[in-house]
C-alpha cells in the first residue's frame, strides 16, 4: 500500500484549511462551504492518489471549479456522498479497484434519488452488473460524480455519456437527422438517447416486447401536432400507421397477455432505429428502396411493386391511392342509401300493419 | 277447410338448403366476432374480444378458416344451384324478373295506401331475392378481396399492388353493409315483422304452414293447389 501524500496532523490541516478555504473561494465565483473547503486542502492537489489493491492508483484529485459549478455545488458537501470519511481521514484502508470503487459508491445517490435509484434497478444496465459485468454504468458513469451537470439542460451531455460503451450506435445517431439536431444546433425537440430509451429503466431493446413497444416511443413526439407543425411534419403518420395492419398487430401484440409469435414492422423497420434520415432529404425512390428491402424481410418473393400495398402514410386521395379512395367513397354513399332504403321501408311496413287491415 | 290448413304443412325447403342456412349462421358469426373486431382495433371491447379469443393472431387465423371454409360454402352453393337448374331438378325460382321490379313498386304503393291490396308473390318476393343476391354479391366480393388480403405477394406479383389497400376497405366495407342488411332486413323479416313475429321457422324445420303460404306466396300456393 502506497500513500503519497498524507496529511498527518490535523491540527495544521486546520489551519491550512482556512488559507486554502479562502484562496479557493476566490478561485472560483462562488464561495464553497467551508467544510468543503477543508476537504479540498488536500484533494486540490492534483497529485493527490491512492494506491489500490489490484496494484493501480486512483486520483483522489477534486476539480473546485467543477464543484462549484455542478447541480451538487450549493446544496451538498464533500460528507454528504462520501459519508464514511468523517472520522479518522484518511484511515488507510483502500479499495479492490478503481472500478470497484465506483460500483461500491453506487449506493451513495440513494440516500436523496430514492425513486431514480429504484428504477435503475429495473434496467439492463443492473442486470448486467449483476450478472458480473463490471463495466455496466452505475450512476457516475453517465451522470459523471463531482462535476454533475442538471440532465435535464445538458441531453447532449448526457448522450454524449452513453457514447462510452455504445460507440457506433452513438456514431449513427448523431449522423441522424435527430442527433445532427442535438449536437449541431443544439435543438431541443429532438430525442437524445434517454428519450427513446428511457432515463433509468433502460429496457433491453431487441426484444420483441421492445418493439412492439417502440411505435408508441415515436408517437410520443410524432403524434404532437405542435411540435411537428414547427418542422412541417405531418401527423397523419401516426394515423396511418396505427390504422395499418401492422399498426393493428403491434398495438394488439402490446397489450396480449401472450406475446406475438411473429414479428411485425414498425416504424424503425423503415425509417431506421439511430440513424434515421429526413425521408423528404433522403428522395422518394431511395425511402422506396428501403420500404422494399424492409417489406422483403418478412415477406419473401415481394415484387418490387410490393411497397405500394403500403400508402406510404398517405391518406388515400385522388392523387394517392385514388382505387382505394374511390372504393371507400363508394361506400360511403352505397351504405347509407342501402340501409336507409331498408328502414324506410321496414317502417312503412310496419305502418301499414299497424293502419290497414 | 281453412281451419285444418292451419295444421297442415308443405315441405318448402331441402335439407341442403336447411344445411346452408345454419352453417351460414355459424360462419358469419364466427367472421363477424373476428372480423370486427379487427375493423375496429381500437375500441375498448374489441380488445376485449381478441384477448378472450386468445390474441389477434388466434383471431386472424380463426377468421382465415372461417373464411376459407365458407368461400368453400359458397362455390357448392353455386355449383349445385346451377347444376340443379341445368339438370332441371330445380325451379330457377330466385332469378330476378321484371314482376320483381313491378311488385317492389307495388308493394310501396299499398304500404302508402294508394293501392288496395299488396302484390301477390310466388314462391319467393321480391326482398327475399334481393337479399338472395344481396348475400351472393356480398359473399362473391368478400371472398376474393379476402383472398387478396390473404395473399398479398402473391396478388402484388400479377395485378397491382394498390389493389392490396383497396381490397381491404372494400372487404371492412362490404363486410359492414352485410351486417346491417341482416340486422335490419333479415332480422325483421324472419323475426321482427308481424307476419313472421316470432321466427318464421320453415328455413330450420324445412317446411311451411299451409295457411302462411297461401297468405305470403299465393302463386306458388296456386301452382301447388290449384285455384280455390
Amino acid at each position: 500500500m502506497k500513500r503519497h501524500r498524507v496529511a498527518r496532523n490535523s491540527g495544521v490541516a486546520v489551519a491550512a484549511a482556512l488559507v486554502l478555504g479562502l484562496l479557493a473561494g476566490s478561485a472560483s465565483s462562488q464561495p464553497l462551504p467551508e467544510s468543503v473547503s477543508y476537504c479540498l486542502n488536500c484533494h486540490e492537489d492534483k497529485q493527490l492518489s491512492l494506491g489500490l489493491k489490484d496494484g493501480s492508483s486512483m486520483s483522489l484529485y477534486v476539480n473546485p471549479r467543477d464543484f462549484a459549478r455542478s447541480v451538487h455545488g450549493k446544496q451538498l458537501i464533500c460528507t454528504d456522498c462520501h459519508a464514511r470519511y468523517e472520522q479518522d481521514h484518511p484511515s488507510g484502508a483502500t479499495f479492490p479497484s478503481k472500478r470497484g470503487y465506483a460500483i461500491a459508491a453506487y449506493e451513495t445517490c440513494k440516500k436523496c434519488h430514492f425513486d431514480t435509484y429504484t428504477r435503475t434497478l429495473e434496467s439492463v444496465h443492473y442486470e448486467l452488473l449483476k450478472g458480473g459485468l463490471d463495466s455496466a454504468p452505475v450512476c457516475t458513469d453517465c451522470h459523471g460524480a463531482h462535476n454533475i451537470q442538471n440532465p435535464h439542460e445538458k441531453r447532449a451531455m448526457v448522450s454524449r455519456s452513453c457514447a462510452t460503451c455504445h460507440v457506433a450506435v452513438y456514431q449513427a445517431y448523431a449522423h441522424s437527422v435527430h442527433g445532427k439536431a442535438l449536437v449541431e444546433e443544439g435543438n431541443q425537440d429532438v430525442p437524445a438517447c434517454a428519450d427513446c430509451h428511457a432515463h433509468h429503466q433502460i429496457e433491453q431493446p431487441g426484444t420483441k416486447h421492445f418493439r412492439l413497444n417502440s411505435p408508441q416511443i415515436c408517437i410520443r413526439c410524432h403524434g404532437d401536432a405542435r411540435r411537428m407543425s414547427k418542422y412541417g411534419i405531418s401527423t397523419t403518420v401516426v394515423q396511418t400507421y396505427l390504422s395499418d395492419f401492422h399498426g393493428v398487430t403491434a398495438s394488439l401484440g402490446r397489450g396480449a397477455s401472450s406475446a406475438a409469435s411473429q414479428v411485425v414492422v414498425t416504424c424503425i423497420d423503415c425509417h431506421g432505429a439511430h440513424d434515421m434520415a429526413s425521408p423528404r432529404l433522403k428522395g422518394k425512390e431511395a425511402m422506396k428502396a428501403t420500404v422494399a428491402a424492409a417489406c422483403a424481410k418478412c415477406h419473401e418473393g415481394a415484387s418490387p411493386d410490393f411497397p405500394a400495398a403500403w400508402l406510404s402514410h398517405y391518406e388515400p386521395s385522388l392523387r394517392h391511392a385514388p382505387l382505394v379512395f374511390l372504393v371507400d367513397l363508394f361506400y360511403k354513399i352505397f351504405i347509407p342509401f342501402v340501409v336507409i332504403g331498408l328502414v324506410l321501408q321496414v317502417l312503412l311496413h310496419l305502418y301499414r300493419a299497424s293502419a290497414g287491415r | 277447410m281453412r281451419d285444418a290448413e292451419a295444421h297442415e304443412y308443405v315441405v318448402r325447403f331441402s335439407f341442403w338448403a336447411c344445411f346452408q342456412h345454419a352453417a351460414g349462421i355459424l360462419l358469419f358469426g364466427v367472421l363477424l366476432l373476428t372480423g370486427m373486431p379487427q375493423k375496429w382495433p381500437y375500441v375498448e371491447a374489441s380488445r376485449w374480444i381478441i384477448e378472450h379469443l386468445g390474441g389477434i393472431f388466434a383471431v386472424r387465423w380463426l377468421h382465415r378458416v372461417a373464411g376459407i371454409v365458407f368461400s368453400i360454402l359458397f362455390v357448392t352453393h353455386l355449383v349445385v344451384a346451377i347444376a340443379g337448374v341445368a339438370t332441371r331438378r330445380n325451379q330457377p325460382a330466385l332469378l330476378l324478373n321484371r314482376k320483381d321490379f313491378r311488385d317492389a313498386v307495388d308493394n310501396i304503393r299499398y304500404y302508402v295506401g294508394s293501392a288496395e291490396a299488396p302484390p301477390r308473390f310466388g314462391r319467393y318476393d321480391y326482398r327475399q331475392k334481393f337479399e338472395y343476391w344481396g348475400l351472393i354479391f356480398g359473399a362473391l366480393i368478400m371472398a376474393l378481396s379476402g383472398f387478396i388480403l390473404y395473399f398479398p405477394i402473391l396478388v402484388s406479383r400479377v395485378l397491382p399492388a394498390e389493389l392490396i389497400p383497396a381490397a381491404k376497405v372494400m372487404h371492412s366495407n362490404e363486410a359492414l353493409l352485410a351486417f346491417l342488411i341482416i340486422l335490419v332486413w333479415h332480422m325483421f323479416g324472419a323475426h321482427l315483422s308481424p307476419e313472421s313475429f316470432p321466427m318464421d321457422t320453415s328455413i330450420f324445420t324445412g317446411k311451411i304452414r299451409k295457411e302462411k303460404l297461401r297468405r305470403e306466396h299465393p302463386l306458388e300456393y296456386e301452382d301447388l293447389f290449384g285455384q280455390q
